[in-house]
């Protein structure tokens, strides 16, 4: 369990297996609804995320590999690629600046 | 926080797999660019591709007077997949271990493996019964893709070993000169490495099993991997199988026979389709609205993974993925279909642009058969939305959620951690 404060966010990480897919498609997504807010949003291979994330999201089955790779950045699992609660809910506390726990 | 996000802890069994898998992938999806440049060139100008097809030089699937600049740009067909690939392969595996100084030793080091077969004139297995001769040249050799799976990142990590042995006992100024020879040496040991142990070895394994699967083929019991298949997929093995097993032994076979069913197997965008279809009618009612974009996504866009999520949240659906896959391979292997290269990402489109022409109608049959049976067995399995109706709505995503999460928990053996 993590604190995640939505308004420190500064480069959110979506993750996937390979960098080229899913996470291209929800990165795409997600910098669209953050487009007003002051947050660099990427897509990455699981096995490269970047140390200097503030949050990762990825898939649940990824989360594991994900945790691994940068142990202490908050790494939030969702299920859904399309309208997953866990990664609204992550985009609600960057666009409040509210904290969250994760 | 809550049953949306189930705690994953660990590095469990399926973790270490991904990972292995995603080495092997990670190697091949940076260069799927090359594949789908000679896919393109090869289902266009080959002798029997679009061109000639279109204007009337294919007669029964013959190639007849076939024009003459078609011929000249299919010249660089054989030297992309069979020299351009595996060198690119090595590179990115060495890169991915020791950046640009590792990807070049991982280049040289695949060049090795490439030729073993020239070098030590190994006879390939012969699939339909006419004799086979070694290759003479650089000219006739396949694609050594497994054997840049193993020289490429192997080089690059013995050069990485190196340097860091070496690293600060150099004296000044002489830092470029150890540094290129050590990257040469090293590069240069290994390519001859490549010749006499790895490429024989890669070289027998990829035609033992292209040998094998040419022989699952013939009986029609090629649908059975999909047994394996299915499942792994939606554990986000996708790539690790496609690109590390399929990709690999389906080029070999497609620089034999011009085409390979192995490309069709896990890319089939079919199933995935199938069970996008079933949770659309009869699936919690609180994810229905989600799935027609998913199927857009999955179907036309090719990011398969969109569907995994609803075969974990009903896992039952695994069997109609497996059904839906396997009669698509039977489908292809009754015709004896396939595709000219990878058709990466697996969607419909990408399908399309690899087919033979004369095989096209064949080939969406076979997808479309295949979505057809995992939506039906997904109809069946999921009791045509029956039990939706008593156990009610918007709490059944919820609970499917909790559900997998204790499972995760439990087969760890680890304490549901909740907040």
């Amino acid at each position: 369990m993590a604190t995640l404060d939505g308004s420190s966010v500064k480069k959110l990480i979506v993750a996937c297996d390979a960098g080229m897919g899913s996470s291209v498609m929800l990165a795409s997504t997600l910098k669209k609804q953050l487009k007003g807010n002051d947050v660099i949003v990427e897509h990455s291979p699981v096995a490269t995320i970047p140390q200097d994330a503030d949050v990762v999201v990825t898939q649940a089955s990824l989360a594991d590999r994900a945790r691994g790779v940068v142990p202490n950045v908050p790494v939030v699992p969702f299920n859904l690629f399309l309208g997953d609660p866990a990664v609204t809910r992550v985009v609600k506390a960057i666009q409040s600046g509210d904290s969250i726990e994760v | 926080m809550s049953a949306y996000t189930p705690p994953v802890t660990g590095t469990g069994g399926r973790a270490r797999v991904q990972r292995a898998g995603a080495f092997l992938a990670g190697m091949v999806m940076p260069n799927l660019g090359a594949f789908i440049a000679f896919g393109l060139i090869t289902a266009l100008f080959i002798d029997t591709g679009w061109v000639n097809y279109a204007t009337g030089h294919v007669v029964d699937g013959k190639p007849v007077d076939t024009l003459t600049w078609t011929t000249q740009i299919a010249t660089v067909v054989g030297p992309l997949i069979n020299i351009l690939v595996p060198i690119l392969i090595g590179y990115t595996g060495g890169k991915n271990v020791y950046e640009t100084r590792g990807a070049v030793v991982g280049a040289v080091a695949t060049i090795g493996v490439m030729l073993a077969p020239v070098a030590l004139q190994l006879t390939p297995i012969s699939l339909n019964g006419e004799e086979t001769t070694a290759p003479a040249s650089i000219a006739e050799i396949g694609p050594a893709i497994l054997g840049a799976f193993v020289v490429g990142p192997l080089a690059a990590w013995l050069l990485k070993k190196w340097d860091s042995v070496i690293a600060g006992k150099i004296r000044g100024g002489f830092e470029m000169l150890v540094d290129n020879f050590s990257a040469g040496i090293i590069g240069g040991i290994l390519a001859i490495f490549g010749i006499y142990v790895v490429g024989p070895l890669t070289y027998w394994l990829t035609q033992g099993i292209g040998w094998l699967v040419n022989e699952l083929v013939k009986i029609h019991l090629l649908p059975v991997v999909s047994i394996l298949v299915e499942p792994a997929k939606v554990l986000f093995l996708n790539n690790a199988i496609n690109h590390g097993v399929f990709t690999p032994i389906g080029s070999e076979q497609a620089g034999q026979a011009g085409q390979s069913i192995l490309f069709m197997i896990e890319s089939n965008p079919g199933p995935g389709l199938g069970i996008l279809t079933a949770m659309l009618l009869f699936g919690p009612r609180a994810v229905r609205p989600t799935v027609p974009a998913a199927m857009v996504v999955h179907f036309l866009g090719g990011i398969h993974e969109i569907y995994f999520p609803y075969v974990l949240m009903k896992p039952i659906l695994v069997i109609a993925a497996i059904a839906g896959g396997a009669t698509g391979v039977l489908w292809e292997s009754i015709f004896g279909l396939g595709l000219r290269a990878p058709a990466s990402p697996g969607s419909i489109i990408a399908w399309l642009f690899v087919s033979p022409p004369n095989e096209i109608l064949l080939i969406v049959i076979g997808v479309i058969l295949s979505a057809a049976v995992s939506a039906v067995v997904g109809f069946l399995l999921l009791g045509f939305g029956r039990r939706e109706k008593e156990e009610g709505s918007a709490s059944d995503l919820e609970a499917a959620r909790a559900q997998s999460a204790a499972n995760k928990a439990a087969s760890k053996n680890q304490p549901t951690a909740s907040a």
